[in-house]
């Protein structure tokens, strides 16, 4: 019996010209397979939008034309009767007229997230969107309409504030959040509004968009005020946006451009937001901002919060974006003190 | 026949490894990457046709519904609504994440009207926990300051329109539209009637127990359930307020399952502190192995005893942090 060679080896070469380009040919191969599946899973399109619906790409510019160019217009006015600040801060801003002319259709948009009284200060106080409401009506406006999507049922949420009653009483017209009234949009050059559905159904026939929102704190986001309050256009389950919720602050900037915002800092929530519930959450901090820039308008809520552009990150990213002005003084700001 | 084996060198191999490698880390870094899933993705993945899910909210049957009574003199203007932890956003928005992070279970809630037509609204609200530590989190990280103690349970206050409370593993809020004079009785009645309808309290342990009791106000003792003083990671954390001679500090506070944990906990937290800017401080008097940070006029120090990870935070002087450091070693010998 032939001996056993122990650890037999085959013969070892040089690596050749046909193991180099065998080598070659097994690697480009794998390499190609790579590329091919990976273009295979490749979606250009991203996800499908609902079928049979166009999606927007926004809700609207309704800037006013005479104020696009430049900073926009500030008026700051202490004082506790709300109806009187926004009446004189408008007309310090050259009166209604300046904003509403005679036949427009105006939206407001309220922040009605929530069915508490208005006492608690969790929603927009109906005083204020009374005094707007009625200043519209005076300067010829065809139609008011008042709406939000609120997080509580909205049927409650309107009546409890004491949104509704004040919207009837000036004769503006509520809008609902019912299911037609929501189409998707997909926001242009956004990341996070992708095939979204938004109450598009409330602008129909609208000219002028006024946003009109309490100053709050909100555990989340930092603060609530005028860009926060247009989250209250968003349908769907859009609480998964708080993953991200500069982000979505952000685009909701992009998303509409107001012709004026009241932001109410009367009485402001300084902790526990955005719901509150003892009155010891609240503080009079007696202003009243109007301004046809939100970022600027939010700045003003921001210091009556105490809290800083660097604590509530959405608003520099907002001024980045193009919405408005974090350094509000650059609106050259009237200032009203005292009043009553 | 054998089949022909290339000789490959030395050099050779190790560059092929060395790609080898390279494409492992590549490979591992997408897989990280890809695991964050950004949330623009998870949105266009989930956009929904309709416009208000939210309507149905509120509707999901809920254990503590049973627990909200009906009281001669309330009447109630809606049925009970109940929430969980999907649907608790559409009740409370931003605020539920501080409920979520805490263990959040479920929550029932209903609306009253209290002496008739032009009377006051009030909302009571019921939150399952999980647990008592899990309720006293919650209870604790929203507490009103300037309002103490109230005897209703061991965890309870009233502000002007309100009362706030715990019972073992429940949160309660009992929340008016008003200050008026005869309403803290009616809202202690509705109270009274609420714990009758709860199980009794087991023996709690009293979270400022851990805490040395001079210089502390009892009222501002909290549990973070996460992410304690912005460091990600840090949960579960007991702090309180101190005034002190030489100024103010927050001690705090976080026992551990064994020595090491709280070793790895105090590690990253120092970390967090020099991202932040924080440096070490001359601090005559502080002990070699435990140096004070500082940062403007904010002073921090943190040490390890047995399992418990401690410390001070936000000192408004290095004389304050290192006496309440001092109190906090000697109030925890013997502790775990």
């Amino acid at each position: 019996m032939p001996p056993k060679i122990k650890d037999a080896k085959p013969e070892a070469a040089e690596l050749n010209r046909r193991d180099f380009l065998k080598r070659a040919g097994y690697a480009s191969a794998l390499a190609l397979g790579a590329c091919g599946l990976g273009l295979a899973l490749y979606d250009p399109k991203g996800p499908i939008p609902v079928e049979d619906r166009k999606a927007l790409n926004s809700l609207g510019n309704y800037a006013l034309p005479g104020m696009a160019a430049g900073p926009g217009k500030m008026a700051i006015v202490r004082g506790t009767d709300r109806g009187l600040m926004v009446e004189r801060g408008i007309k310090a801003l050259g009166g209604i007229e300046a904003f509403i002319a005679k036949g427009d259709r105006v939206l407001i948009k309220v922040n009605a997230a929530f069915a508490t009284p208005a006492s608690l200060g969790a929603t927009t106080h109906p005083e204020t969107l009374a005094a707007v409401a009625g200043l519209c009506f005076k300067a010829g406006a065809a139609q008011v309409r008042v709406t939000d999507n609120p997080i509580n049922n909205p049927g409650s949420s309107f009546e409890i504030s004491g949104l509704a009653d004040a919207a009837r009483t000036a004769g503006a017209q509520l809008i609902m959040p019912q299911a037609a009234r929501f189409t998707p949009l997909s926001l242009s050059g956004g990341r996070l509004l992708r095939h979204w559905p938004v109450m598009s159904g409330a602008f129909q026939g609208i000219n002028k968009v006024l946003v009109v929102s309490p100053v709050k704190d909100h555990h989340h986001a930092g603060a609530s005020m005028t860009l926060k309050n247009l989250y209250g256009f968003l349908g769907g389950r859009r609480n998964i946006f708080h993953q991200d919720i500069n982000g979505i602050i952000t685009e909701l900037s992009q998303m509409l451009k107001p012709s004026l915002c009241v932001l109410d800092g009367t009485v402001s929530m300084m902790t526990n937001g955005p719901t509150g519930g003892s009155l010891s959450d609240l503080k009079e901090t007696g202003t009243m901002v109007i301004s046809t820039d939100p970022v600027a308008a939010d700045a003003v809520g921001l210091e009556l919060l105490g809290r800083t552009l660097a604590e509530v990150p959405y608003l520099q990213m907002a001024e980045k974006a193009g919405a408005g002005i974090a350094d509000y003084h650059r609106l050259n700001p009237v200032v009203i003190n005292g009043m009553a | 026949m054998a089949r022909r084996k290339a000789k490959v060198g030395a050099a050779q191999r190790l560059t092929g490894y060395g790609i080898l490698a390279l494409l492992g880390l590549i490979a591992l870094g997408l897989f990280i990457q890809q695991s964050r899933f950004n949330p623009a993705v998870i949105v266009a993945l989930r956009a929904p046709d309709k416009g208000r899910p939210q309507a149905a909210a509120g509707s999901a049957p809920t254990a503590t519904a049973a627990l909200i009574p009906e009281v001669a003199g309330f009447t109630p203007l809606v049925p009970v609504q109940g929430f969980g932890p999907d649907t608790l956003s559409d009740k409370i928005d931003g605020k539920a994440e501080l409920y979520l992070s805490a263990g959040f279970k479920e929550m029932s809630c209903r609306s009253f009207g209290l002496g008739g037509s032009g009377g006051a609204h009030v909302e009571v609200l019921v939150y399952d926990m999980g647990s008592p530590p899990n309720a006293y989190a919650v209870f604790s990280g929203q507490r009103r300051s300037g309002f103490p103690s109230i005897a209703l349970t061991a965890n309870a206050y009233a502000t002007a329109n309100a009362l706030f409370f715990t019972r073992g593993k429940f949160y309660v809020e009992i929340v008016a539209d008003r200050a008026a004079g005869t309403l803290p009785k009616s809202l202690e009645t509705y109270a009274a009637a609420l714990l009758a309808k709860l199980p009794p309290e087991a023996e709690a342990q009293d979270p400022a127990a851990l805490f040395p009791p001079e210089g502390l106000a009892r009222d501002t003792v909290r549990r973070c359930a996460a992410d304690a003083f912005g460091c990600e990671g840090l949960h579960d954390v007991l702090t309180g307020e101190y005034r002190l001679k030489a100024g103010k500090a927050t001690a705090f506070v976080a026992v551990r399952h064994t020595p090491a944990q709280a070793r790895a906990e105090a590690r990253r937290y120092l970390d967090f502190l020099a991202a932040n800017g924080y440096r070490k401080v001359q601090a005559p008097g502080a002990p070699a192995d435990t140096p004070v940070f500082g940062l403007d006029n904010s002073f921090e120090m943190v040490f390890v005893q047995g399992r418990t990870l401690a410390g001070v935070h936000d000192a408004t002087s290095i004389d304050a942090t290192l006496e309440l450091a001092a109190k906090l070693r000697t109030g925890l010998k013997g502790k775990p």
